[in-house]
């Protein structure tokens, strides 16, 4: 236990989730939500990084899974109305059930995602996106259609997850967002954490060895195309996750929002934040979800951007290109992305403070021969 | 026969080329059993036959009686068959010591649900086989270098992590492809102590690709010859290196010169000065 205070790494988790849960006593509704975009952005990242980074495959069908998650959770969690149908599950159900629910798509795509490697993969995902249009656009019982469907909020041990005026902590009364804020961040934790053991574990191994060398993990023990089926499953549930959540923070979910920018949002969180690991997709989603909302709340003191519809770039369209060069950016410049920055930061850090090796004359057998 | 690798008439082509033709020999339980021939024979082809990686054409791959012609690579890995690439087939961004845990994937359990909620028994499990892996490295030879990235280390050490990783899987056969190819005398030398260690202390069977002459008399009880793809000579090394047959083929391939029996000897008259 000591051993661990000791590091700085759990210091920096144990800081990094205090000033988390100390956010919402700050921030105004705007960041609030933001915030909450961006935490389930990064879950869903999280769940394309250990498909795409760590394995290899590519995927455009993120935002497939993630209309399945919020409209799974929705459809679950309704009651049946005038033109929508609802199956009226109690609201923690229906969220774990929207969960599985993307993990069934997941695996009903599975025997081509088993099969199918790397870029082939990104080809054929990208038919989800138009299936998914057309269902979302198409089935309106379930749907709701072109308009949508509200979103039921969520209510957890008796606690709604809305505007209900009766919850007030430090003389501060806490509404939705600040309540879904606490909801998110207990979501983001494990689904962090449980990526990481995977990365870190034989499961992460044989996932990292099909990306880098696919013959060298078969010959090794590795079923490869079990290991690509039951990766894309695990991050189709991660998608799911977010997608829910996404559609407790919007309280509407709406068909365009499901579209291919969505997928190509979440490939450029992961190549941004750094591939393969779950910090890389935290620092990327949060990097792609920020940024926009910086555009808008001070896009106006910059040149060329101006509010849509006047003629100049729209905010949301000036961060797309500035995050499109930041993806340039990073290909070219910074592999490892934002998080391998910082690993190479920390690395000279430490080797400047650690004083140089004495140099020892080579071992006999160690001498060039 | 328990652990008897037994190859008939197997014989592989791609798209109008024989690769193989109606190739056969026997690899004795314990024994060291070398394939040799000038580039292009079909060496390598054999490998990845008997590893799973090509589809036979025709012919029979068995061991321990099973038949392997039909296996996909993981099944084949599962009998405790291991091997390793000519041209090195390691993680490059993974440190040593990962890339020889993932030799002990068949040997293991934990899956996504186990080693993400870190189980203890994946814990334990890690623990374990992490410690052999350590006492393998230290074995080959690259115990320094664990923690390191193995892009970043030397060709010769990368081969060695080639063999670490395979002999990770504790096999009962294992196919070495060009194990020493690119290395200089000295590291030659190790890798051939490191390779007769290996049989001795752990009892497998290997397979053993490789040109040059002197390790191969070195190191092995048997010998296989391969030229364009059919099996021109076999048997003890000392009456192969004689074959007129043999001899043949080698001064053919004029481009190969450690493959000439001729610089082989030279070497080795070098190695005993
Ligand atoms: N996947 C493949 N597709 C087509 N031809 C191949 C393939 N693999 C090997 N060959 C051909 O088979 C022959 C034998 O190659 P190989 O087994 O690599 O020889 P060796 O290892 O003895 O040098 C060569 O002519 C090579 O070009
Ligand atoms: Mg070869």
């Amino acid at each position: 236990m000591s051993e661990t205070l000791r590091r700085p790494a759990f210091w920096a988790l144990a800081g990094g989730t205090a000033l988390l849960l100390a956010l919402p006593f700050y921030l105004d509704a705007f960041w609030l939500q933001t915030g909450l975009f961006a935490i389930s952005a990064a879950i869903g990242a999280i769940g394309l990084n250990l498909l795409t980074g760590a394995t290899g495959q590519l995927s455009m069908g993120h935002a497939f899974f993630l209309a399945v998650g919020a409209y799974g959770y929705v459809y679950l969690a309704s009651d049946d109305g005038a033109h929508v149908s609802g199956l009226g599950v109690p609201t923690p159900l229906a969220f774990v059930g929207a969960v599985v629910l993307a993990g069934v798509a997941g695996g009903l795509f599975s025997p081509i995602a088993g099969r199918l490697r790397g870029t082939y993969l990104g080809i054929a995902s990208l038919a989800l996106i138009f299936v998914g249009q057309h269902l979302l656009m198409n089935v309106e019982g379930v749907t709701g259609g072109f308009n949508g469907r509200d979103v039921p909020p969520l209510e957890l041990f008796g606690l709604r997850f809305d505007d209900s005026p009766d919850l007030v902590v430090f003389n501060i009364p806490l509404g939705a967002l600040e309540r879904l804020w606490f909801l998110a961040v207990a979501l983001l934790i494990p689904a962090a954490w449980i990526a990481r053991g995977i990365v870190r574990g034989r499961p992460g191994r044989a996932m990292n060895t099909i990306r880098d060398h696919e013959v060298a993990a078969s010959v090794m023990g590795v079923p490869v195309a079990r290991y690509r089926a039951g990766v894309f499953v695990l991050s189709s549930m991660y998608a799911g996750a977010a997608g829910a959540l996404l559609a407790l923070v919007f309280r509407r979910t709406v068909p365009e929002y499901f579209g291919m920018f969505l997928s190509l949002d979440y490939l450029a969180m992961i190549v941004i934040g750094g591939l393969g690991t779950a910090a890389g997709a935290i620092a990327g989603a949060v990097f792609v979800s920020v940024l926009p909302q910086l555009l808008t709340r001070f896009g106006g003191e910059l040149p060329l951007v101006s509010a849509p519809g006047t003629g100049g770039v729209s905010p949301a369209e000036a961060a797309r290109i500035l995050y499109g060069a930041a993806v340039v950016a990073v290909v070219l410049f910074l592999p490892g992305g934002l998080v391998g920055l910082w690993t190479r930061l920390r690395l000279r850090i430490t080797a400047r403070r650690r004083p140089p090796a004495p140099l020892t004359r080579l071992d006999n057998k160690e001498q060039p021969a | 026969m328990r652990d008897e690798l037994i190859v008939s008439g197997l014989t592989v082509r791609f798209a109008g080329l024989t690769a193989l033709d109606d190739v056969g020999f026997t690899v004795a339980p314990g024994s060291v059993h070398a394939v040799i021939g000038p580039n292009g024979a079909g060496k390598s082809t054999c490998f990845n036959v008997l590893s799973g990686v090509y589809r036979a054409t025709e012919g029979s791959v068995t061991f321990g009686g099973t038949e392997l012609t039909t296996l996909a690579p993981h099944r084949i890995a599962a009998l405790g068959i291991a091997r390793t690439f000519q041209n090195i087939a390691l993680s490059r961004h993974l440190s040593v010591e990962d890339n020889l845990m993932l030799g002990r994937h068949r040997l293991t359990k934990a899956g996504f649900l186990s080693a993400g909620l870190r189980l203890p028994r994946a814990r334990r499990e890690d623990a374990r086989h992490r410690a052999r892996v350590r006492d393998i490295a230290e074995f080959v030879g690259v115990g320094d270098h664990l923690a390191a990235p193995v892009g970043m280390l030397p060709y010769g050490v990368q081969k060695r992590i080639e063999l670490a990783r395979g002999l990770a899987m504790e096999p009962r056969l294992l196919l070495l492809d060009e194990p020493v190819a690119g290395m200089n005398g000295t590291e030659r030398q190790r890798m051939a102590d490191v390779i007769v260690r290996a049989r001795a202390d752990l009892g497998i069977s290997i397979l053993l690709v490789e040109h040059d002459m002197g390790m191969v008399m070195r190191l092995a009880d048997e010998v296989t010859v391969l030229d364009f793809g059919k099996r021109i000579a076999g048997g003890p090394p000392a009456d192969v290196q004689r074959d007129p047959a043999v001899l043949r083929a080698y001064l053919g391939a004029a481009h190969e010169p450690t493959a000439g029996t001729a610089t082989a000897t030279e070497e080795e008259e070098r190695e005993r000065a």
